[in-house]
């Protein structure tokens, strides 16, 4: 990999289609709109626009990085498809990148990042630890951290909870995908992406019991 | 330049991810080059049922890696397709997403045109990949999920006779199975059981066979075999093996009854066509059925028509059929599709006759 590689970065796993390309830590186009439904249509053609802005075409990228949730499960699975289909058909890595690890990119540790998971419920997670769904209720006492920096959804609410400061994401979501995925990639091989859900499929197992087979 | 087209296909409509890669040239056979399919069966088999979600995931997982599995087999890359065709519906809308999304990353990056193709134009024009079968020729498309009778004109031309109303035969073999303690999926298990059953024995309905047209009803004859068994598990406590291979006999006899006679209904109006070579075909997994298999054999024997069933890996759902669809469209001049292309969970086949299932914002089914 080129020591600056050239990253597509995207993200549709909340209400919006976001991307940028970067030429390392460079940020040559980026592009957000917001929209509840439509992802789907809409993502190639902002990919498209976003390269064709930045001056660049599909086969110059050395890498994708992919938003992987956690978030609107639809969502996260219409830019995880997409970034596999790329990958391999660009011949490139997709790296996937966490949400937690999108809000967190270029703020300080230790950052607690939360993430909308509806119905009063959020995402969190804690630098270094493993992320969890909780009620904004019923939050886990063990959060609090010296110089906490707390960013995303329910922010107030996380920072009063753990004493900590509410700060804004340091770079838009795409742009910071784009960046750690560059890392991310030129550091080595990486899995495929695989969404984040933190939450089962809701399906109840068959009620209905078998009959007793008689002998 | 030659007119051979290579196209690679995907699908993931319902419970199997699925990529194939299909060489046509014409005058010649269509050379079905590679077939993965990964199916979910174990996934669902606690839920007594597909569950969108779990398909979902899976889907979006898998399908790149059965497209890699695909070209590695066929021997060919990415880039030496002409085309790359994936089913844009209709099925469960999570994991056509993840197939459209997947196709259109694998078309921008290796700058192949992209189609998206109806699933059931795929099932109804497989008699033609695996057979040289003329237009018109008569459809019987029958799975878990479908029931229709289809008169196919052309690739982008089908008249539909009529359908189910409410559960497709899959659907009802699947839950009759569950009822009666057999193993998903219930086609397979149902039929063997029937095997060493007396269709005779329980006097099991066979809803709309009276009634004029091609419609039918499959929803209230699983109710009957519900009923059936609640009133031997009331009188003895359970049910007996005797009993639940005579509840499958009369299950499969009713369906067969059913299927039959709407097939020799739907014959009438498609020799009205005058044909030149008359052909019955059948598609979708309830096909694999050889009770169903010998009852429409026996109807098409007796009005001198000809049957064509594909071979079981083609009759259900795989990705061969999405590419030869596709094949079948480019040559009929249609056009390729930009990266909106849309995944859309309903999409009749036939867009003219009125809709039969379903409604409201979603748009009919069927």
């Amino acid at each position: 990999m080129r020591p600056e590689p050239l990253v597509l970065g995207f993200d549709t796993s909340a209400a919006h289609c976001a991307a940028a390309l970067l030429l390392g830590d460079r940020v040559l186009a980026e592009m957000t709109e917001e929209m509840t439904r439509g992802q789907a249509e809409r993502l190639f053609p902002i990919l498209e626009q976003v390269l064709s802005m930045g001056g660049h075409a599909w086969s110059d990228l050395d890498a994708i990085g992919v938003g992987i949730g956690p978030g609107n499960f639809t969502g996260i699975r219409i830019s995880v498809s997409a970034a596999r289909g790329l990958s391999l058909s660009l011949g490139v890595p997709a790296v996937g990148v966490s949400g937690f690890d999108a809000l967190a990119y270029g703020t300080e540790e230790p950052v607690l990042t939360s993430i909308d998971g509806r119905r009063d419920q959020v995402y969190l997670q804690q630098t270094g630890a493993e992320p969890f769904q909780a009620h904004l209720d019923e939050l886990p006492s063990d959060l609090s951290h010296t110089g906490l920096t707390v960013i995303g959804h329910g922010a107030e609410r996380l920072a009063a909870h753990t004493g900590g400061t509410i700060a804004a994401p340091a770079a838009p979501v795409a742009v910071a995908i784009a960046a750690i995925a560059g890392a991310r990639a030129a550091s080595g091989q990486v899995a495929r992406p695989a969404p984040l859900y933190l939450r089962a499929a809701d399906a109840a197992p068959a009620a209905d019991q078998p009959p007793k087979i008689l002998t | 330049m030659s007119d051979t087209l290579t196209i690679l296909g995907l699908e993931s409509s319902c419970d199997d991810t699925a990529a194939a890669v299909v060489r046509h040239t014409p005058g010649q056979s269509p050379e079905i080059l590679a077939t993965v399919v990964a199916g979910q069966t174990e996934l669902h088999a606690a839920y007594g049922g597909v569950v969108p979600e779990i398909a979902a995931r899976a889907h979006a997982e898998k399908l790149d890696i059965c497209v890699e599995q695909a070209l590695d087999r066929a021997g060919v890359a990415l880039r030496d397709m002409d085309a790359i065709a994936v089913t844009a519906g209709p099925g469960l809308i999570g994991g056509v997403m993840s197939g459209v999304m997947c196709a259109k990353g694998l078309a921008v990056g290796a700058n192949r045109p992209l189609i998206g193709v109806n699933h059931l134009a795929g099932h109804a024009l497989t008699p033609r990949l695996v057979d040289t079968v003329a237009f018109p020729y008569l459809m019987l498309l029958v799975s878990g999920g479908h029931c229709q009778f289809l008169l196919v004109h052309a690739p982008d031309e089908f008249t539909r006779l009529g359908g189910t109303i409410d559960d497709a035969p899959g659907e009802a073999f699947d839950k009759t199975a569950r009822i009666l303690g057999l193993p998903q999926p219930g086609g397979p298990s149902v039929e063997a059981a029937a095997k060493s059953g007396d269709p005779r024995r329980f006097a099991l309905p066979r809803p709309l066979l009276n009634q004029e047209g091609c419609n039918m009803s499959f929803s209230g004859l699983k109710t009957a075999v519900l009923r059936a068994r609640d009133a031997l598990v009331a009188d003895q406590g359970g049910i007996t093996e005797q009993d639940r291979a005579d509840l499958c006999a009369g299950f499969q006899a009713a369906v067969c009854d059913v299927l039959a006679e709407k097939t020799r209904r739907a014959l009438a109006t498609y020799l009205a066509h005058n044909p030149a070579t008359p052909t019955i075909a059948v598609a979708g997994g309830v096909a694999a059925n050889q009770a169903i298999r010998g009852a429409l054999e026996t109807v098409c024997d007796a009005n001198g028509v000809a049957f064509t069933a594909p071979p079981l890996n083609l009759c259900t759902d795989n990705a061969a059929m999405i590419a030869w669809a596709g094949i079948e469209r480019i040559r009929t001049g249609a056009a390729y599709d930009d990266l909106t292309l849309m995944a859309r969970p309903r999409w009749p086949l036939d867009q003219s006759s009125p809709s039969m299932l379903g409604s409201g914002k979603k748009g009919a089914k069927a």
